[in-house]
């Protein structure tokens, strides 16, 4: 032994992976089994493997920051054929919880989005803002609009109550993300000293944004195929609802500020909207796309408990979160058609768990949408996206060990 | 009064040495024999540990012990189907199949040329064929033909019972019920290789050219479907490009949880096959951890080391696929640092683990572990098992613990 490397395990770091989802971080013992049926990784230094044995020592800061935790989408098909019962997929997870919380711009704001402790507060904020910003507080207080129908706008006007929320929270989640994902951009170039970038990071945006909206990672995923319909599903209606939102501004603002008329199908200046806008037909559409991506979602998680693991409170708190949003969008339009006045307290719900998707997007499972956006633009721009950049190549005379 | 008598059930190298204790010391031994031969799965061997010898090495010495001593009935193509009663007296139901060849067979092969039907030859797993009338193996004891009732087209065939000038054949054999008195049961049946088809990512049964490391043994025995020589399946190339598969189906909880305990040695036992047959082989043996416990083991497995083309590579083969002409794909992830690697190799043996046949026993309180084995707690006083149905273990310690249990079931006939 000439020189000996001293490992400084981190085991709080380790206790938190086996609390937060990760309870069989342990049993792994290095066959490499994962890294050969995981589809996502690159050849070269493959996860989830390495990751396995890096929590296990407590290698908090190679982890945290580390592009391979969120290049890997959970598919779990090194889960299903680990020989241990170790799951890379599940503790995968839990690190990657870890480096949401590590690289959390309000680490409050990530504690209580992924600890159970915290869960009343979680749902108390966004409770109590709205109780106390909506005018009428009881429902039978809530004025009807001229044609004596419920309209959702006089229980909760729109501007500025609604607008103004949603604007500040909305800002207040992107300054999160910003400062997130720089944290983790800056981390994983530490991690990756010595890896030489092509070309400028943002060159590589686009193609990584093609990746996504193609969703072709989760097709070389096995054991979960189901899954890829049900992410696809809610990605699109994410995006759908997103354009309606936008659409819906436009309807109120280009009223308010440039007297647009409404006009044909498009009703500028009204609301709610009848059922022949376009804008209705996007968000119903969007809707249903939500409710079935929810619920394959849902249902793969149950019906695959068994191969891929039950998933940990940081997957479900979100899932709750999502197929509430949904559930409480359609049953607070259905409620308003049928003229019933619970519709208003639906409607109080939807607007909780609106908020608390938005606001805790950046600190909840929801940051995925960041971290791993930001980890595979990273892994572009490495060049660890590419098939087998440093593993051994095959010759005849066998492989040739791959260059340290 | 304790009936002067052993039962045991299961033919296999344990139970032969517990029979032959157990009759030396004037007991009478009814040995159960599911097949149609003894010896069990070291008669499919090409070599066994620890002298390297073939299997007669040993067996013939035991079937010996059992001749001379003249106390021991050996029942083939039986199986217990009832044990009742408690230690001293034992009733004991065997049923037996019919072999439709009696005593009087010389093994002159008459039959066999006579008969116009093939069947797959098990023996050889599927590997070779024999006639519907057949000797088992060239060693088989006791040598005495067969014929396959499901093969065999019955008595409007018999043209082997035509050809036979001993009176040997009776196609009009049944199945057989008898009951025993015994006063202790030594329990012996011993393991089947664990299922490679179970393995979905290994490939087995689909890529061409992937067999298990008893497909291996038969391949390269003598007596084996390509006499010894070390071809593969597809298309009878010499192997001179080959990898071994570890843990394929051991420790691992979606299979067997436990370590086989075996399939170390006995891949690096068939390396040194492949190593000795073709000066110019590599041999390629990916693993989890080498696990060659004892003194003797540990020095063979330093012995194959020094061999210059033996390579070790760290890391479970988790997927196979079909390459070109018949070869085989093997990937895994060089653990050292070498990452994900995919290498082609003439032919991949799966070093299967052993599946535990205790389940037979489970019942009437006895109880099975959760890795499969009988839980010895559980037994009934007076029955006992031994060998691989507690444990995995090689030849040599079956015949040790065999002796030790035979001492066990002494004490049942003799308690006072």
């Amino acid at each position: 032994m000439s020189e000996a490397t001293v490992i400084k395990p981190d085991l709080q770091f380790v206790n938190e992976i086996i609390k937060g989802g990760g309870e069989s971080l342990k049993k792994c013992y290095q066959c490499a089994t994962c890294s050969v049926v995981c589809n996502v990784t690159p050849e070269g230094n493959p996860f989830p493997r390495k990751e396995m044995v890096l929590a296990q020592w407590g290698q908090k800061d190679k982890l945290i920051a580390s592009a391979d935790v969120w290049l890997c989408h959970q598919c779990s098909d090194c889960t299903a054929y680990c020989p241990r019962g170790a799951k890379p997929g599940e503790v995968l997870n839990a690190i990657r919880k870890q480096s949401i919380k590590e690289v959390a711009m309000v680490p409050f704001f990530a504690k209580i989005a992924t600890d159970p402790k915290w869960i009343w507060l979680l749902f108390a904020i966004p409770m109590v803002l709205f109780y106390m910003i909506m005018p009428y507080k009881s429902i039978d207080a809530v004025p009807l609009n001229n044609e004596g129908k419920m309209a959702y706008h006089f229980f909760m006007p729109v501007f500025p109550h609604i607008d103004v929320t949603f604007m500040l929270t909305a800002l207040f989640a992107a300054v999160s993300a910003f400062v997130g994902i720089t944290r983790l951009w800056s981390g994983m170039k530490k991690n990756a000293a010595g890896a030489q970038g092509t070309g400028s990071p943002f060159s590589h945006i686009v193609p990584a944004f093609t990746q996504i909206f193609a969703h072709k990672k989760f097709t070389d995923c096995n054991v979960s195929k189901l899954r890829k319909w049900g992410h696809l599903l809610l990605f699109y209606a994410f995006a759908g609802l997103f354009v309606v939102t936008v659409w819906a501004v436009g309807y109120l603002y280009g009223h308010e500020f440039f007297h647009i008329p409404a006009f044909g199908p498009f009703h500028f200046g009204e609301a709610p909207y009848p059922n022949s806008d376009p804008v209705k037909w996007l968000a119903l559409a969007s809707s249903v796309a939500f409710a079935a991506g929810a619920l394959i979602i849902l249902l793969n998680r149950l019906g695959n408990a068994a191969k891929a693991g039950m998933g940990s409170y940081f997957d479900w708190v979100f899932l709750t979160i999502v197929i509430g949003v949904g559930a409480t969008g359609m049953g607070s339009w259905a409620l308003r058609l049928a003229e019933m006045k619970i519709g208003y307290i639906v409607y109080y719900f939807h607007l909780v768990l609106v908020w608390s998707l938005f606001a805790y997007a950046p600190y909840s499972k929801f940051a995925h949408v960041f971290y791993r956006t930001t980890a595979m633009v990273f892994a572009r721009y490495t060049g660890r996206e590419v098939k087998a950049p440093n593993a051994g190549s095959v010759t005849e005379a066998g492989v040739q060990p791959a260059a340290q | 009064m304790a009936e002067n008598k052993v039962l045991v059930v299961g033919g296999g190298f344990s139970g032969l040495t517990a029979a032959v204790e157990a009759a030396e010391t004037g007991s009478d031994v009814i040995i159960v024999e599911k097949n149609p031969y003894l010896g069990g799965r070291v008669t499919q061997l090409n070599k066994y540990f620890w002298k390297m010898c073939p299997p007669n090495c040993g067996l013939e010495t035991q079937y010996k012990r059992i001749k001379n001593n003249g106390q021991v009935t050996i029942m083939t193509m039986a199986e217990v189907e009832k044990i009742t009663g408690s230690e001293g007296n034992f009733e004991v139901t065997i049923k037996t199949q019919p072999r439709f060849v009696n005593e009087k067979c010389t093994g002159c092969n008459k039959c066999a040329e006579a008969c116009p039907e093939e069947r797959s030859n098990d023996f050889d797993f599927g590997m070779s064929k024999t006639k519907a009338a057949y000797l088992p193996h060239n060693q088989a004891f006791p040598l005495q033909y067969v014929i396959d009732g499901k093969a065999c087209k019955g008595s409007s065939c018999a043209k082997c019972a035509a050809a036979c000038a001993y009176g040997a054949i009776d196609l009009n054999m049944k199945p057989e019920t008898k009951t025993v008195k015994v006063g202790a049961v030594v329990m012996a049946t011993g393991w089947n290789p664990y299922d490679a088809t179970k393995m979905d990512n290994l490939s087995f049964g689909k890529v061409k050219n992937v067999i298990t490391n008893m497909m291996m043994e038969r391949i390269a025995a003598p007596n084996g479907p390509t006499a010894g020589k070390i071809v593969r399946p597809s298309d009878g190339k010499e192997v001179k490009n080959i990898a071994f598969v570890q843990c394929a189906g051991s420790r691992d909880e979606n299979h067997l949880a436990h370590c086989s305990y075996i399939c170390c040695l006995a891949s690096l036992k068939q390396a040194s096959y492949v190593r000795e047959m073709y000066p110019d082989s590599k041999v390629k043996i990916f693993y989890i951890d080498i696990r060659t416990p004892g003194l003797y083991e540990n020095r063979f497995y330093a012995k194959i080391k020094e061999d210059q083309n033996v390579s070790f590579l760290k890391g479970k083969v988790a997927k196979i696929e079909q390459g070109e002409n018949g070869d085989v794909k093997v990937t895994a992830e060089d653990i050292h640092g070498g990452g994900k690697i995919t290498e082609t190799f003439e032919m991949v043996v799966l070093a299967t683990g052993m599946q535990p046949t205790a389940q037979s026993l489970a019942g009437a309180g006895v109880k099975v572990t959760e890795d499969g084995f009988v839980d010895q707690a559980t037994l009934p006083k007076g029955i006992y098992a031994t060998g691989t149905l507690k444990t995995p273990v090689d030849v040599a310690r079956s015949a040790q613990d065999a002796t030790g249990v035979v001492m066990k079931s002494i004490q049942s006939l003799r308690r006072k």
